[in-house]
């Protein structure tokens, strides 16, 4: 019971390592064993779901073990709220996203990186100490490195070493900020080194002044990874040119490290500094939902289109979250999982439609819904839930992100709502010049989905549908824990009182632009 | 100007002057007898120290064994580049030797002849030299207690020298393998037919250098590895 | 100049005559330098042995004596480590040698780095058509210098160390005979290095005459009762020094001779060279600097240290990421871990030190890990070493290519790996001391030379056919003659993977060591 955590980390590391150990020629075996450790994953995560008591704002699932004594790093992990949908979503995205695309070559190496992507994402999203952050949110650029670089397409190697290099910029003032932060709390209050998130959350002790800035290095580091504007330039590259199943891990699991980062790291452990930093961050997800949505309006390649309207989504979650209320950090979290699975979902029918034409100009393609109109029915479904149709999954997160936002700030919410009609715009669009219009010779030809490739969207659909009108289970297991988020830093921030409308009081009032005021 | 400062200075500029020399001139036996005048310029350092058996040794072992052994050696594998021994390579070269003979000569006169008194002015940070101990009973202490291991240890450092010099002077025993990584000049600049009998001398040279010379055994291999 | 002659330093007797009174020898403690002695012997006698031999002894037993040895020297350590454990630091040999953790752990490091380069040689001999015990004794016998210089209580004692131990390498760097680039590497290091010799020789005769003593306890108990009026000369000299630990190191500016050096040294001594002579350089400098110096002189010498430390990293990381021959960019990625590790130097605390043993440690499996790659990739003639020839090593190799992927990220901090905790630690040591700007410079150009691994790694993996298109599926075919791996070099190449890797994912034991592993000057009996 109490090891779960490790097993879900352990699983899929000792299926890479038996891919590892078989020989390269018996190709058709690395399939069915990556299958079975990442679907293994998935299922001790389903199994961690009914174990999970709702209700509880704590963590759970807590596994403690020293690692290096002396820094008192320790082998910390646990599962709250938060972290249970992010966890299930990755345990639960890597098996279909193994299903979903195959390699064109070298499946050995290409199967074992994407399981221990696996484990070291599921790390991220469990970790309860700096350093085990830090080492998860590190070690997963490998994987994803040879992953797009060995078998993507095009810019492959320039794709892989931006992504690489970026993401290892941002992590590199991380660990400087990590280290300042326990070595300043552990003077402060004369307690041994340590690294635990949960002691230094409950006790901040460092100066307001070197809380921001840890608060800024930390930052740097997620900004990267979500990735917010300006530091995006490597998603589109990434995204485009990595395989199917990369793009489909990178916009469910990976950019979701950097806004967890930001709600584990930032707002939780560092309150004062995110009240501080909420506008600026808050103004940067609203730039980032509309420059990503007008850069996805003129894409002429569908999968950077996708990849530009993930740069929005993430500014979405950004908004929410910072706008400090317990509507927009669950916006924020549900926006989180259901990026995952319609986004995810996205880039696998692009991969689909790439590998039958091996183009994914949108120019090139034209009235496919004639030749597959299993494809285009499914599509249609994902877009609309990307667009945030109500009643499909992607609804419940924005408006409850611009919600939070609206209460918290008025002005900003009043932006983002364009990026919604934007998102339309864009995907409509994309829709109508792929699918409708004539059917050009070249296209004529194309099959439609096959079985197996439809078995492989139906969980997804089947979530997509189930999430957009009934989000209520996720939402009662992660209240707790966010309404923890809120109180905690109500209480650690003199002056600050979230503009959260329902928190507790359960009254509506209206406190403006709260962020502004909590700056004193 | 103090005396101890005149010797000093003019002992320094011969050292500089030789080991100039020694870089500079284009031919070997230049070379080898301007490592002499280096040699004996610190020499007379050594006596302005008073310790006089410091220079002793420097002098015996370093000019009179060492370079001596350099100068056999070049002498043997011949001096073939026309030497035109009638005309003087450098304008004054024999006024400036009987100079220089002169003035390390006179300089010697002058540290051994004026006493402690005037060549130590002020006292030295650290405490003088008794003259009441030889200073060969002084050395031979110093060798033997406090700096006893890094004695004993400079036996390694010649025993590296040794198997160096032989390991260097071996002939290759097969063509250059890199030419194609090379541009010619570099090819040109290193004397790769190196003598094949150099090794022996070395040997002997290293060893000699071995009972005198105490402390700062480096030395004898940078003068290995510069003679050729 | 100064307040007070100190009465101690003298080292002649009070008596008139020296022949009524036997000389005061100092007791000769021989466990004390064992492991310096194991190596001293085993190269002597590997010496005697083969020229007492007829027959040419096989290659294999050259390299298994010379690996026995130092695992001997190892060996030796552990009882000594237990003695200063139990009974604290002392000094032996009339106070010229220290025994403390400080050193016996550096001697380790070196050891291992010995038996690494000796597995790499052995296969590297037989390819080149190479023969000799004289590369192992002279490994040895180096060793052995490096191993004096750790423990040195002394100056001089520490520049007999260095000189042992660089002599020995200068000739190594020489010795294959067919490779001019060799030759010229050897000539290069020996004038380069006879230089900096010069200058810490300079440097250490400036400091006796300031302090008095050679003897590091002698100068710090000097230091610490005396308040110097004017100290110009003993800053002189800490500067000289400096310079000469900074040629030894590798550190910016005195790093000129490195790239050449490391590229036309023979490859298995280049390993020697960046994991063996470093570590030894870098046990001086920490003995002299933090040790003796840190508690009376460290806000002199700190900022010297750390400018060092930030040209290194910059320039090293920088010149790196331009090279296109391999050895050559990991020569100036050997510069920036050096800067790395005068980062722990320049913090000047406990933390310090213990950061830069470890990272020694550490660095010792990365970087002989990787120029055992190198090795066995350079192929007969050891030529083969620009980027061209690592294309498609992927498929001829899987193996070779997976497991110089792992040196490479560990070279540039990836967790899980030794490399991330060696960075980490000494950022921590350094943001302890308040030095934010430097951690940062630091892990900035830690990300500028992941760049450099990256594209070794893109040559390996991603690369398509010379020629061909980017992006092509087209995997890109090996050129050359096939890479053969002897069973020596593969034995090394997996023990630094084995410590590459442990030292990433357990390294408690090895930080307990580092921890405890402190230099301490005790003045002799």
């Amino acid at each position: 019971m109490t090891a779960v955590i490790p097993v879900m980390i352990l699983l899929p590391f000792l299926g890479a390592l038996v891919i590892g150990l078989t020989p390269a020629r018996r190709a058709e075996v690395f399939r069915p064993i990556a299958v079975l450790a990442s679907g293994g994953t998935a299922a001790v995560a389903a199994y961690v779901l009914t174990q999970f008591e709702s209700g509880e704002a704590g963590y759970q699932f807590v596994v403690d073990r020293t690692w290096i004594a002396d820094l008192g790093i320790s082998m910390h992990f646990g599962i709250d709220g938060i972290s249970l949908f992010l966890v299930l979503m990755t345990a639960g995205i890597f098996p279909i996203a193994i299903l979903g695309a195959k390699p064109h070559h070298d499946p050995k190496p290409y199967y074992a990186w994407l399981l221990i992507l696996q484990a070291g994402s599921i790390g991220v999203f469990c970790a309860l100490d700096l350093v085990m952050f830090f080492v998860f949110f590190e070690i997963v650029l490998v994987p994803m490195y040879f992953l797009i670089g060995m078998w993507g397409h095009g810019r492959r190697t320039y794709a892989a070493t931006k992504f690489f290099l970026y993401t290892m910029a941002g992590s590199a003032l991380m660990l400087v900020g990590i280290f300042a932060l326990a070595l300043l709390q552990s003077n402060a209050t004369g307690d041994p080194l340590t690294f635990d998130i949960v002691t230094i959350t409950d006790n901040l002790a460092v100066s307001t002044t070197a809380g921001r800035w840890i608060f800024v290095a930390l930052a740097i580091a997620f900004a990267v990874k979500v990735p917010l504007f300006p530091l995006h330039t490597w998603l589109p590259d990434a995204h485009t040119e990595a395989p199917t199943a990369g793009s489909v891990i990178l916009a469910a699991v990976m950019l979701k490290l950097g806004t967890y980062g930001f709600l584990r790291l930032g707002i939780e452990m560092l309150p004062e500094a995110s009240v501080w930093a909420a506008p600026v961050l808050m103004t940067l997800g609203v730039i980032g939902l509309t420059y990503g949505a007008i850069a996805a309006t003129m894409q002429k390649d569908l999968k950077r289109l996708v990849a530009y309207s993930s740069v929005a989504h993430l500014g979405f979650i950004i908004l929410g979250m910072f706008s400090l209320t317990t509507q927009g950090i669950e916006g924020g979290v549900l926006i989180m999982v259901n990026h995952g699975i319609t986004t995810g979902a996205l880039f696998l029918l692009v991969g689909m439609i790439y590998e039958r034409r091996h183009t994914r100009l949108i120019s090139e393609l034209s009235g496919l819904q004639k030749v597959a109109p299993v494809m285009a029915a499914v599509f249609t479904t994902v877009m609309l839930a990307s667009v945030g149709l109500p009643g499909l999954n992607g609804f419940p997160g924005e408006f409850l992100a611009l919600l939070g936002a609206f209460s918290g700030a008025r002005w900003w919410g009043v932006v983002a709502v364009t990026g919604v009609i934007l998102a339309a715009l864009y995907l409509l669009w994309a829709y109508q010049r792929t699918f409708h219009g004539p059917l050009t010779a070249e296209n004529a030809s194309m099959k439609d989905m096959t079985g197996s490739e439809f078995a492989v969207m139906v969980p997804l659909l089947a979530l997509i549908v189930f999430l957009g009108i009934y989000p209520t289970p996720l939402l009662e297991r992660m209240e707790p824990s966010v309404e923890a988020v809120i109180v905690h830093v109500e209480e650690s921030v003199p002056g600050f009182i979230s503009p959260d409308p329902g928190l507790e009081r359960r009254a509506v009032g209206d406190h403006g632009d709260g962020a502004e005021e909590g700056e004193g | 100007m103090r005396v101890e400062m005149f010797t000093f200075l003019l002992a320094g500029l011969i050292c500089l002057g030789g080991a100039l020399g020694v870089v500079l001139f284009r031919n070997t036996v230049h070379n080898a007898l301007s490592l002499v005048a280096t040699l004996f310029g610190v020499a007379v350092l050594f006596i302005a120290q008073e310790a006089y058996f410091l220079a002793a040794v420097q002098v015996i072992v370093y000019a009179g064994a060492i370079v001596i052994l350099f100068l056999f050696v070049i002498m043997l594998l011949g001096v073939d580049r026309a030497d035109q021994m009638g005309v003087d390579p450098i304008v004054g070269q024999r006024t400036a030797a009987v100079v220089f003979g002169v003035a390390i000569l006179g300089l010697s006169l002058v540290a051994l002849l004026s006493g402690p008194e005037v060549v130590t002015g002020t006292p030295a940070t650290t405490a003088a030299l008794s003259s009441d101990i030889p200073d060969v009973n002084q050395i031979g202490e110093a060798l033997f207690t406090d700096y006893v291991f890094a004695f004993e240890i400079t036996a390694v450092l010649l025993t590296i020298a040794v198997v160096g010099a032989v390991v260097l002077a071996r002939r290759s025993d097969g063509p250059v393998i890199d030419e194609d990584e090379f541009d010619g000049t570099a090819l040109d600049a290193l004397a790769l037919e190196e003598p094949s009998d150099v090794g022996d001398p070395d040997q002997d040279t290293a060893d000699g250098a071995d009972p005198g010379s105490g402390a700062d055994e480096t030395d004898p291999d940078d003068l290995e590895e510069a003679s050729r | 100049m100064i307040i007070q002659v100190p009465p101690t330093v003298p080292v002649v007797p009070e008596q008139l005559d020296p022949s009524a009174v036997p000389l005061a020898v100092p007791e000769i403690v021989w466990s004390a330098v064992a492991p310096a002695l194991v190596l001293m012997i085993g190269g002597i006698l590997l010496l005697t042995v083969v020229s007492l031999v007829r027959k040419p002894l096989p290659s294999w037993f050259h390299a298994t004596w010379t690996v026995a040895t130092a695992t001997a020297a190892i060996c030796a350590t552990v009882p000594l480590w237990q003695r200063v454990q139990d009974n604290g630091a002392s000094s032996e040999m009339a106070g010229t040698v220290g025994l403390d953790g400080f050193s016996l752990f550096v001697t380790g490091v070196i050891c291992v780095s010995v038996i690494l380069a000796a597995l790499l040689l052995e296969g590297y001999l037989r390819r080149e058509d190479l023969v000799g015990p004289e590369w192992y004794v002279l490994m040895l016998l180096s060793a052995s210098g490096g191993v004096v210089m750790a423990s040195a209580n002394d100056l001089i004692v520490l520049f007999l160390g260095l000189e042992i131990l660089s002599v020995a390498v200068y000739v190594l760097a020489a010795m294959h005979s067919r490779r001019t680039s060799s030759q010229e590497a050897g000539l290069k290091y020996f004038v380069l290095g006879a230089f900096s010799s010069a200058f810490l020789l300079y440097g250490i005769a400036l400091t006796y005459g300031a302090t008095g003593s050679t003897n590091l306890a002698g100068i710090q108990t000097f230091l610490a009762d005396n308040v110097l009026v004017d100290n110009g000369l003993l800053l002189a000299g800490l500067a000289f020094m400096l310079v000469g630990f900074g040629f030894k190191v590798a550190a910016v500016p005195f790093h000129m001779w490195a790239p050449d050096v490391y590229q036309g040294a023979p490859t298995p001594v280049s390993a020697y060279m960046a994991a063996g002579v470093k570590a030894a350089g870098f046990a001086g400098l920490l003995r002299v600097f933090v040790t003796t110096f840190g508690p009376t002189y460290r806000e002199e010498w700190m900022p010297m240290v750390a400018a060092l430390a930030v040209l290194s990293l910059v320039v090293g990381s920088v010149m790196a990421i331009i090279q296109t021959n391999v050895k050559r960019m990991l020569a100036y990625s050997s510069i920036s871990h050096a800067g790395f590790i005068l980062l722990g130097v320049a913090a000047a605390s406990d933390a310090g030190t213990s950061a830069a043993l470890f990272y020694l440690l550490v660095y010792t499996f990365m970087v002989a890990g990787s120029f055992g790659v190198v090795t066995l990739i350079g192929r007969k003639g050891d030529g083969r070493h620009s980027l061209e020839d690592y294309r498609g090593l992927s498929r001829a190799r899987p193996g070779l290519a997976l497991v110089f992927t792992v040196f490479l990220l560990a070279q540039s901090g990836i967790p899980l790996t030794g490399g991330f905790l060696a960075k980490f630690y000494v950022i921590g040591a350094i943001v302890d001391e308040g030095l934010y700007a430097l951690a940062a410079v630091a892990m900035l150009t830690a990300v500028i030379s992941a760049f450099l691994y990256l594209r070794v790694i893109v040559a390996m993996y991603f690369a398509g056919p010379a020629g061909a298109e980017e992006g092509s599926e087209e995997p890109a075919e090996f050129a050359g003659p096939p890479v053969r791996i002897p069973a020596a070099a593969g034995l090394a190449l997996g023990l630094a993977l084995v410590g590459t890797l442990a030292l990433g994912i357990v390294p408690g034991p090895a930080t307990e060591v580092t921890r405890d592993a402190t230099a301490e000057l005790t003045v002799g009996n």
